[in-house]
């Protein structure tokens, strides 16, 4: 029953434990259903390393959060300029707005979370009271009609205060980096426990 | 079935429990679906059957969903758990008694439970709606008896080895009383707030990923090998899924809170972890379709197999969806939609009934020694089934997408409603077909265990699948 570490990826059984393995595998009648000593194929390896790279890659918080505050600034100061006061209605003034800041740095992020002009009414007083205290508007979140600080919690600045940014890394990720490391090497240390996938098991007709 | 309840323990026939289970199991069966048809119904014509409380949506929903999960899921798993154990340890039910009186206590207990359902009595928590005296019922009188069955009978064994099946089967047997007492905590002990609503999705994740997907698969693992005669691909393929359930199926509830102010580096590792159940779906999945080399005529000829394969087939869009839905990129648009619904009647109706239907027409014609007594009206009740379930699926997924639409670009709620209303007929159309299916199917049990051709002793009955 001794652990052999010269072959890991054979096997990690001494050849006393393979044989035994062997024997009962070939003598072993379970309820009339037999298995064999097939490795994981490559393919499937493959297919496995790709789901963990993608479940990493594909959770980072980069899509599918609330707006920050900081990205309807320019809305806000745009409600007070000439040609939105002159539209002739909310939906025109709104699409004024939009038109102005089409091709700025948060494109993506407002047209994913478009608002109506009475929407903008309700945050602006907000975003310029914010403003005014001169806190960072990318910490506050825009939640229905309320700005309201995001409930991240980041490290703490010099003066006490928590940085709440949401981070593109977070100690979820670090926990699941030992966690999948862990499974794997302990799924492969079972199954390297097994005779070498070479042998296959011979199975007789009694088991049909 | 009830003069069992109290004869000596040598004297029940061996097989007796788990007829008991099987039979329970389709006739639940049949009442979850029947009131998921009128629930569909209400949802697609409002008018339909008003003015009692008693058969409000909101009374009856709960269930439905109850019957389904813990009549027809949970007893088929008990069914399977009684005659694939002992096959695969080569000996006998550890308690035959035991087993007969688990039955009966499991149909009280959820009698009762649904009846307080149904009568307004709940805990107002999806997926454990039950008030918690009848959460211990569960856990005491129908999970532990069914466990301590289970583990005993693996424990007498007459093999060295415990084949992957009964792995499982000992491990989510034990899982779902933890998941019970565990999942319930905020009931027994009035948690509140952030707690109680983590917990609750603990709980509704778990049941799913812990009990309900795992008892599946293990039937799958004994189905084919069984029908078809070839070995189970890969015993390592099986340690790679079953330890992949129990680690990366365990972790994700978060994962149905992506919304809630929970720590997000809590949302960030369940929602790795949830991608990560493709792990064990890529495991099981190939293990069982690499079993079927060579005797892929059996999808087309074999009922049994075609329910299994079927079943596995829908895991893969099942586990594409589960891993996938639950990021942060897609969850904020199809969270609370009809999306939701058509995925949990993925896991539920498609992947896990098939498989567990499979193991009931196998059970009871082995258990009976008899032969299917049509095997016409089981290719009925497939075809109904699969094309009522694609249907309901197909149709609330659409409706699902309508919604997030809807809920994104504040389309009002009126507008989305009218939008969605075709679906809501589709969806009981779907719906309807599963229950009639389901009823040929307790006829065709009921007419087998009646009249159904004896099977000779050393054969299996489908075998003689088209032997007159």
């Amino acid at each position: 029953m001794a652990w052999v570490m010269d072959q890991p990826l054979v096997t990690l059984s001494d050849t006393a434990k393979v044989e035994k393995d062997k024997v009962l595998w070939e003598a072993e009648d379970l309820g009339g259903i037999t298995e064999d000593n097939n490795r994981v194929p490559v393919p499937i390896v493959w297919l496995l390393l790709l789901t963990v790279l993608t479940a990493f890659a594909i959770t980072f918080p980069l899509w599918g959060q609330r707006p920050n505050a900081a990205i309807y600034v320019d809305y806000v100061k745009a409600m007070d300029e000439p040609d939105v006061k002159a539209a002739k209605n909310d939906a025109d003034a709104m699409a004024r707005i939009v038109a102005k800041y089409r091709s700025g740095p948060n494109q993506a992020l407002l047209e994913r979370h478009p608002l109506t002009m009475d929407d903008l009414r309700q945050i602006a007083p907000q975003i310029k009271a914010l403003e005014k205290e001169g806190v960072d508007l990318r910490e506050y979140n825009v939640v229905g009609p309320d700005v309201v600080l995001a409930n991240f919690e980041g490290n703490y600045r010099a003066d006490g205060t928590r940085i709440r940014l949401q981070p593109w890394w977070d100690k979820g990720y670090t926990i699941d980096i030992f966690y999948v490391i862990a499974f794997f090497l302990g799924v492969t240390m079972t199954i390297k426990r097994l005779p070498p996938s070479t042998w296959q098991p011979v199975h007789g007709h009694e088991h049909k | 079935m009830l003069k069992y309840l109290f004869a000596k323990n040598e004297d029940i026939p061996a097989g007796s429990a788990a007829v008991y289970w099987g039979f329970s199991a389709i006739v639940w069966f049949v009442i979850g679906t029947g009131l998921g048809s009128f629930n569909a119904a209400k949802l697609a014509f409002p008018d339909f059957v008003t003015g009692s409380e008693f058969f409000a949506f909101g009374h009856m929903r709960q269930v439905h969903v109850h019957a389904v999960i813990f009549g027809w899921i949970s007893m088929a798993f008990g069914m399977a758990m009684m005659y694939i154990t002992p096959a695969l340890g080569n000996t006998r039910l550890w308690s035959e008694k035991l087993g007969v009186w688990n039955a009966f206590l499991w149909n009280v207990g959820l009698s009762l439970g649904l009846t307080l359902l149904w009568a307004g009595l709940t805990s107002g928590r999806e997926y454990s709606d039950f008030i918690w005296p009848i959460d211990l019922f569960i856990a005491v009188f129908m999970a532990l008896p069914l466990a301590i069955n289970v583990w005993m009978t693996i424990l007498t064994r007459r093999t060295q080895g415990i084949y992957t099946t009964n792995w499982f089967f000992a491990a989510a047997t034990f899982m779902v009383i933890i998941v019970f007492l565990t999942g319930n905590l905020p009931e027994f002990f009035h948690l509140t707030g952030l707690t109680e609503a983590y917990l609750t999705w603990w709980f509704a994740h778990n049941v799913l990923g812990l009990w309900i997907t795992p008892v599946a698969a293990a039937i799958a693992y004994y189905t084919i090998p069984k029908v078809t005669g070839n070995p189970l691909y890969s015993h390592r393929i099986g340690h790679l899924h079953f330890w992949s359930v129990v680690v990366f199926y365990s972790t994700p509830a978060a994962h149905h809170l992506m919304s809630a102010p929970l720590p997000e580096w809590l949302k960030s590792f369940a929602s790795v972890e949830g991608v990560l159940i493709l792990v064990p779906a890529i495991a099981f999945v190939s293990n069982i379709l690499l079993t079927m080399q060579g005797k892929w005529n059996m999808f087309v000829e074999n009922l049994e197999i075609r329910f299994t394969v079927t079943g596995v087939l829908l895991a893969i869009p099942l586990n594409m969806q589960g891993g996938f839905q639950q990021t942060r990129a897609i969850n904020w648009y199809i969270h609370g939609t009809g999306w939701i619904v058509a995925h949990a009647h993925l896991a539920l109706l498609g992947f896990s009934t098939f498989l567990e239907a499979a193991a009931v027409y196998l059970g009871l014609q082995s258990l009976m020694k008899r032969k299917l007594y049509s095997l016409t009206l089981g290719n009925m009740h497939f075809w109904l089934l699969l094309i009522g379930f694609s249907i309901y699926w197909i149709s609330m997924t659409i409706a699902g997408l309508i919604q997030g639409a809807g809920k994104i670009y504040e389309v009002p709620y009126i507008d989305v409603v009218i939008a969605e209303h075709p679906y809501m007929i589709a969806r009981w159309i779907g719906g309807t077909l599963v229950f009639i299916s389901n009823i040929i199917w307790l006829y065709n049990m009921w007419m087998t265990a009646r009249v159904g051709t004896i099977v000779p002793v050393g054969r299996m009955p489908h075998e003689m699948a088209y032997e007159r």
